[in-house]
């Protein structure tokens, strides 16, 4: 009964979230967010038809689903990247490297992994595998969202409430995976569900109407002197350092 | 382990939002626009003469001449208010040092990885000495500061001998242990 009325809230709110963004013509502004919506829909629907027709292909046809969902929410994460930091390339020089490492870290230790046990693959239930996925996902928007916080990058309202409600969803979807048990629908179970419901929600609110982003001035000397910019703020941070260090000598 | 690490990454994920979202760390604030709290901060800091008067234990000494015990702990009150308001202002400084600098930064074509990452951890060190420098004068007092300060340098020089006499006997060791 509480899974069906979780399933149909989510239908419901897809449905008017996407009539939302196309009557506020969101879909031209935030299209990869607007596919994942659309897909996330079609998805429920497809598999609700398995479920009833073919019971033996759903499992199947949930962790494929599930997988490319996974895919879509991590090009989510770049189109968040590509609109917000468009007029910074310094940010966005920033968060490449940033996310670059991550990736390379995660890809390291996932090899590591694969080399001490290699059986771990062929062990490792689809669960385990979505867990492990969220969680480099999780990392992935964690640094993000430091590094936009750190360079006071402004959002519009649309990309905030895109950023904020993504990164709530997948904070809560970890959070449900680790406490996930194999079978049997427990409070993690319907909490795994319900978390999307939040989500739409928040999307709604954040998306009902089309706001522009805040579009930086050009200031064009600050541009080219980045190593002047550089040697100042270290200059004026160790003038502050040797201020506490005599400060406290005295 | 991966199950513990993933809910760490998930609670942290959550919390930063939370904090973005309450704080508005992401909102559509205008640029080069100031609020009230960093125009605070744009002030300049105490005159040094000022500062190691409030570190200095000359007055202390003039107050206990008094023989005035409610004398004494005014002064140590007052003397502590005066050094903790200079560390919020010191720190305030260095975060206005760097967010002039990311704001001048985030739009520039050549920023420098590794400059950024030296300056960030050059801003985390020094925060972190205003953090310790806080702590320390809410315990011991201004007064006591600079004989704490002393104090700890003396100990890193007498360990670093240690360990070089240290290091010394070892490789004498093992010139010994060669030689046989």
């Amino acid at each position: 009964m509480l899974s069906q009325a979780i399933w149909w809230s989510s239908i419901v709110l897809e449905v008017f979230l996407l009539t939302r963004a196309g009557s506020g013509r969101l879909i031209f502004r935030y299209p990869v967010f607007c596919g994942y919506i659309s897909f996330v829909l079609l998805q429920s629907i497809f598999r609700s038809f398995v479920h009833r027709w073919n019971e033996q292909l759903y499992g199947s046809v949930y962790w494929t689903t599930e997988f490319l969902g996974l895919i879509l929410g991590c090009w989510i994460v770049f189109e968040i990247y590509q609109v917000a930091l468009a007029a910074y390339p310094g940010t966005a020089k920033m968060a490449r490297n940033v996310l670059l490492f991550l990736f390379v870290l995660a890809l390291a230790k996932a090899v590591a992994a694969l080399w001490s046990d290699p059986h771990l693959l062929a062990e490792t239930t689809a669960p385990q595998m979505e867990r492990a996925l969220r969680t480099v996902q999780a990392i992935s928007i964690v640094a993000l969202v430091t590094v936009l916080a750190s360079y006071s990058i402004p959002f519009g309202r649309n990309l905030r409430g895109i950023l904020l409600g993504y990164g709530l969803f997948i904070g809560g979807r970890v959070i449900c995976l680790t406490f996930l048990p194999p079978q049997g629908h427990h409070f993690w179970f319907y909490a795994y569900s319900a978390s999307y419901i939040g989500t739409l929600s928040l999307w709604l609110a954040y998306l009902w109407s089309y706001e522009p982003s805040p579009v930086p001035k050009r200031s064009l000397q600050l541009e080219h002197d980045y190593q002047r910019i550089a040697a100042a703020t270290r200059r004026r941070l160790q003038e502050t350092s040797g201020y506490l260090r005599r400060a406290v000598r005295s | 382990m991966i199950a513990f690490s993933s809910l760490i990454a998930g609670v942290a994920l959550l919390l930063l939002l939370m904090a973005a979202a309450t704080k508005g760390w992401l909102a559509s604030r205008q640029l080069g626009a100031r609020s009230a709290a960093s125009e605070e901060d744009t002030s300049e800091p105490c005159p040094e003469e000022f500062i190691t008067r409030v570190f200095s234990r000359a007055d202390w000494e003039f107050v206990r001449g008094l023989k005035a015990g409610g004398i004494e702990r005014l002064f140590e009150q007052e003397r502590k208010k005066v050094a903790l308001v200079w560390v919020r202002q010191t720190s305030a400084l260095i975060r206005k040092v760097i967010s002039e600098h990311a704001r001048a930064a985030r739009q520039s074509k050549n920023l420098e990885f590794s400059t950024e990452i030296n300056i960030f951890a050059e801003f985390l060190m020094l925060m972190a000495v205003c953090g310790i420098l806080s702590v320390a004068v809410q315990i011991a007092g201004p007064l006591w500061l600079g004989v704490l300060a002393h104090f700890a340098q003396t100990l890193s020089q007498r360990v670093t001998k240690l360990q070089e006499s240290f290091q010394a006997g070892v490789l004498a060791n093992a010139r010994e242990a060669g030689s046989a």
